[in-house]
């Protein structure tokens, strides 16, 4: 069985979930991922930094009303990235 | 709530993350779709015994275009919808939008083009020729809106939204065609087709009142109920 290397950024429990989360929206907000995935403000912070660093994501910072809002979004990379994981992972589990 | 680390993973453990928040995704948007029905429900319902109310106490069916402001008084109550305030913003998220907004246009313009059509046919015709010439708006409302809900049920994929999306809109729009309410009507007043008089048009804002019942804020509770 050939086994497909897995992408190292994604295969993190915190960024696989954000990405997930993104993956079935356009764009969510920060404090919406913060809440999904029950991640501290600090670590999710990190974590998307490396995502968007790396291209999978951009993040818009912007306002909703007079309160400041963190937007996040996968970008085509994000996609190809992910749909690559997908791909490694079922090698992983014998999926078809 | 499950607090999701950044440790390493096994690969059935990805696929368990995977699957859990695109689920949760789903629901999130399941969620804010089910309070915006509840909502637009309960604003329908309350606007359908004001409307009633005022058709009865100015004796005037000209009430009818207060149902032009529902719109507004839905958007108002939609406003502090918290949940939609934190809904991602989805494919399907902005499928059930648009759907909803086709809805409201083609209501809106096929509501004004009636009320001009009956206007003017009632100026042209005999009452005998007008009677059958008219076109009623209640049975086709509540027909396109039964349908906008039931796609709605589908792009969710939710069969009993389906289901209350079938059930009200032909419901209703049997109850407006057949006259059942207006027969109901005679029958528990005692009144005649005759001398129906002014309360012949609030007899639509019951048939509005049963639909935004059965066909928005109940299943738009249970949406929100079973999404949490």
């Amino acid at each position: 069985m050939n086994f497909k290397p897995l992408d190292p950024l994604l295969h993190s429990e915190l960024r696989l979930a954000v990405m997930s989360l993104l993956i079935a929206s356009e764009e969510a907000e920060f404090s919406y991922i913060k809440e999904q995935t029950g991640a501290t403000a600090g670590n999710l912070s990190v974590q998307i930094d490396k995502l968007s660093t790396a291209g999978y994501i951009e993040v818009e910072k912007t306002f909703k009303g007079k309160k400041p809002c963190t937007l996040c979004r996968i970008t085509a990379e994000g996609h190809t990235a992910f749909e690559n994981y997908v791909k490694a992972l079922r090698t992983y589990l014998r999926v078809k | 709530m499950e607090t999701i680390e950044n440790n390493e993973l096994t690969a059935e453990r990805s696929l368990e993350i995977i699957t859990q928040q695109i689920e949760q995704s789903r629901k999130a948007v399941s969620k804010s779709t089910g309070q915006s029905l509840y909502v637009a429900g309960i604003s329908m319902m309350a606007m359908s015994i004001v409307i009633a109310l005022t058709i009865y106490l100015t004796e005037s069916s000209l009430g009818h275009l207060l149902w032009f402001v529902l719109p507004l008084v839905i958007w108002l109550a939609q406003k502090n919808n918290k949940e939609r305030e934190h809904a991602p913003v989805s494919l399907i998220g902005s499928l059930v939008g648009k759907t909803w907004w086709t809805f409201a246009t083609f209501t809106l313009l096929f509501f004004l083009i009636t009320i001009i059509w009956n206007a003017v046919a009632a100026r042209l015709y005999a009452p005998d020729v007008f009677v059958h010439i008219q076109i009623k708006v209640t049975p086709v409302i509540v027909l396109l809106m039964g349908m906008t809900v039931t796609i709605t049920g589908h792009i969710l994929r939710s069969r009993w939204l389906v289901a209350f999306g079938i059930i009200a809109g032909i419901g209703t729009f049997l109850w407006e065609w057949l006259d059942i309410g207006e027969t109901l009507f005679m029958f528990l007043a005692g009144a005649s087709p005759a001398n129906l008089g002014i309360r012949a048009p609030i007899l639509p804002c019951l048939t509005f009142l049963l639909f935004a019942f059965f066909g928005l804020a109940l299943p738009g509770y249970m949406l929100k109920r079973k999404s949490l």
